[in-house]
């Protein structure tokens, strides 16, 4: 066994709802920065996607926010990540990725929700017909402008904060490379494009075929990059990475996520039919999940020899 | 503010008695698991095994062998919080459930506490575990209700051989120099402090005297306990980066589309 490894550490328990809170996050992340970016630098064709991506985004937020809650030993108490308990003061840790997230996750809670409440008010949706021009003038005007800016920028937070969390530590492989956040970032904005192709494939939406090309465009290039930061990562862990992608569960990336879940989609999307993007963000998504949940548990062998060892 | 404390843990005359264990458990009111029944590990005398969160202080026992199995060496040390300088579960704790006390010292105010377990991922020692009970983060609490009251720790009051000695850091890492004299003196050159100087998270203020490196007691090494923050800018600045790359990327993108919309319609008319 290397030893550049400690075999000191204790398991966080950071296992199942936390990675389906990663996988989930990043995908909200990752299709409220593509409605965002699409507000600002698109065009009305665009405007179904962006629809699509502020309907999930909101709803997945809030399923991230129960996960959260619920994964805590003592869910009653979640509010002491905002609010010092004994004072009443915010509580905040600037250099504490944990705190600082509870934070980003709050601010993205809250774009993502007026964005959601933007949409189902310009659809007409809850009786809110009569403010529908007033929203879209709102969205279309300087301040929507702004608000698509603020909310790209907490989409890109939330899409990449869990990576440096993991990083901010001392568990092996994750404290041993800064790029985590990086590859969930990429991660996030393949998977949010894939989710955003995927539900308008699966519910016949009215995106514009031209849409969703350029949308699968914009997934083979954040699959691409994502594969680019996997590559500076395995280098970054230098003699490490043997044992981080050589043992079970870090042994799926190499195995089944850069395989299954990047190279085979970026192939099946040169086919260009219906049936292949939806076929190409199944396997986006499926890797996804599957990445965060192999990178979680990297430290996983370790904990065995943690107990042996002593 | 009173003068900082700590516990100077010398290996070299640990007998493996547990009185520390037991003098934890009963003070604290620490519970017993599965009913008080404790399955055999086969690791030597030790069946406690590890730290946990009903164990605060744990005897390791190292049984080495020479390759005939003809000479052997037995190490003993009683391990517990090291109550880092810099600690690293106390900078990372996002609800301030970790505190410093007035000794130096570093606690976790149960009720504030909400389990979040990030304090699990930032301790390098393995300290740190979640209260099967209480659902919150446990640990040694340098017996701080004891302190307040001008008492010496439990573990250390029970040490029957002084292997375990409280005191103001200072004095406690001048005992701990001279022992070191003492045994090169003695010609065991090997003996050393771990954590009495800065290189570890600052110093820690549960020092031991080690014969064996540090990971034969199941100790990091200096360059794998770190405080978290250190990577936080880093990681930040690698994360930025790859936003502006998608960032910049869908700029070009849309904006590429829009002119390839604008010359597919400027044709169409044209052809009109």
């Amino acid at each position: 066994m290397n030893l550049e490894l400690n075999t000191s550490i204790a398991d966080p328990q950071w296992h199942g709802l936390i990675v389906w809170y990663f996988f989930l996050g990043g995908i909200a992340a990752g299709a409220y920065v593509m409605a965002a970016l699409a507000d600002l630098f698109g065009d009305t064709d665009d405007r179904p996607g962006v629809r699509v991506a502020y309907y999930i985004a909101f709803p997945l937020v809030g399923v991230c926010g129960l996960l959260l809650t619920i994964d805590l030993g003592r869910p009653e108490r979640f509010w002491h990540m905002l609010i010092q308990s004994n004072t009443g003061w915010p509580m905040f840790k600037w250099w504490s990725p944990m705190s600082v997230g509870s934070w980003g996750l709050s601010a993205f809670g809250l774009f993502s929700f007026a964005s959601f409440v933007g949409i189902l008010t310009e659809d007409g949706w809850l009786g809110l017909k009569r403010f529908s021009p007033l929203a879209s003038r709102l969205r279309t005007g300087l301040t929507g402008r702004l608000f698509a800016l603020g909310g790209s920028l907490s989409a890109f937070f939330l899409g990449s904060y869990t990576g440096v969390l993991l990083t901010a530590s001392n568990q092996p492989v994750w404290a041993n490379t800064t790029w985590i956040g990086a590859l969930f970032l990429a991660s996030a904005a393949s998977t949010g494009i894939a989710a955003m192709v995927l539900l308008d494939r699966s519910l016949k939406l009215d995106i514009k075929e031209s849409v969703i090309e350029h949308l699968e465009q914009l997934d083979s290039w954040a699959i691409v990059l994502e594969l680019v930061m996997l590559a500076i990562m395995a280098i970054s862990l230098g003699r490490l990475s043997r044992f981080a992608f050589g043992t079970w569960p870090g042994l799926l990336i190499p195995a089944f996520v850069v395989p299954v879940g990047l190279i085979f989609p970026l192939l099946v999307k040169r086919w260009a039919d219906t049936r292949s993007a939806v076929t190409a963000s199944i396997f986006v998504l499926v890797g996804g999940f599957v990445l965060r949940a192999a990178v979680v548990g990297t430290p996983l062998p370790i904990l065995s020899l943690t107990t042996v060892g002593r | 503010m009173a003068e900082p404390a700590g516990f100077y843990t010398d290996t070299t005359v640990c007998i493996g008695c547990k009185a520390c264990e037991v003098a934890c458990h009963q003070w604290n009111a620490l519970p017993a698991r599965n009913g008080g029944e404790v399955p055999l590990s086969g690791l030597s005398y030790d069946n406690r095994v590890a730290l946990s969160d009903v164990d605060w202080r744990h005897v390791k026992f190292i049984e080495q062998f020479s390759a005939d199995r003809t000479r052997a060496r037995w190490l003993m040390m009683s391990d517990v919080c090291k109550h880092c300088v810099n600690a690293p579960c106390l900078e990372v704790c996002p609800t301030g459930s970790i505190v410093r006390t007035e000794f130096d010292t570093v606690y976790i105010q149960e009720p504030v506490c909400n389990g979040c377990r990030d304090c699990i991922t930032a301790c390098p020692f393995g300290v740190i575990h979640v209260s099967a009970e209480k659902h919150i983060s446990q640990k040694c609490t340098f017996c701080y209700d004891r302190l307040q009251n001008g008492l010496v720790p439990a573990c250390a009051q029970a040490c029957p051989t002084r292997s375990i000695e409280f005191g103001p850091i200072a004095e406690l890492k001048q005992r701990a120099l001279d022992r070191v004299g003492q045994l090169h003196g003695q010609g065991a050159s090997e003996a050393y402090l771990y954590g009495a100087d800065a290189k570890i998270l600052g110093g820690l203020n549960a020092f031991y005297l080690l014969m064996d490196p540090p990971e034969t007691y199941g100790l990091p090494a200096a360059v794998q306990a770190q405080v978290p923050s250190r990577s936080v800018w880093p990681a930040s600045v690698k994360a930025i980066v790859a936003s502006l790359v998608i960032a910049c990327g869908a700029f070009v993108s849309f904006g590429r589309r829009k002119r390839e919309v604008a010359m597919t319609e400027g044709k169409g008319g044209s052809s009109r």
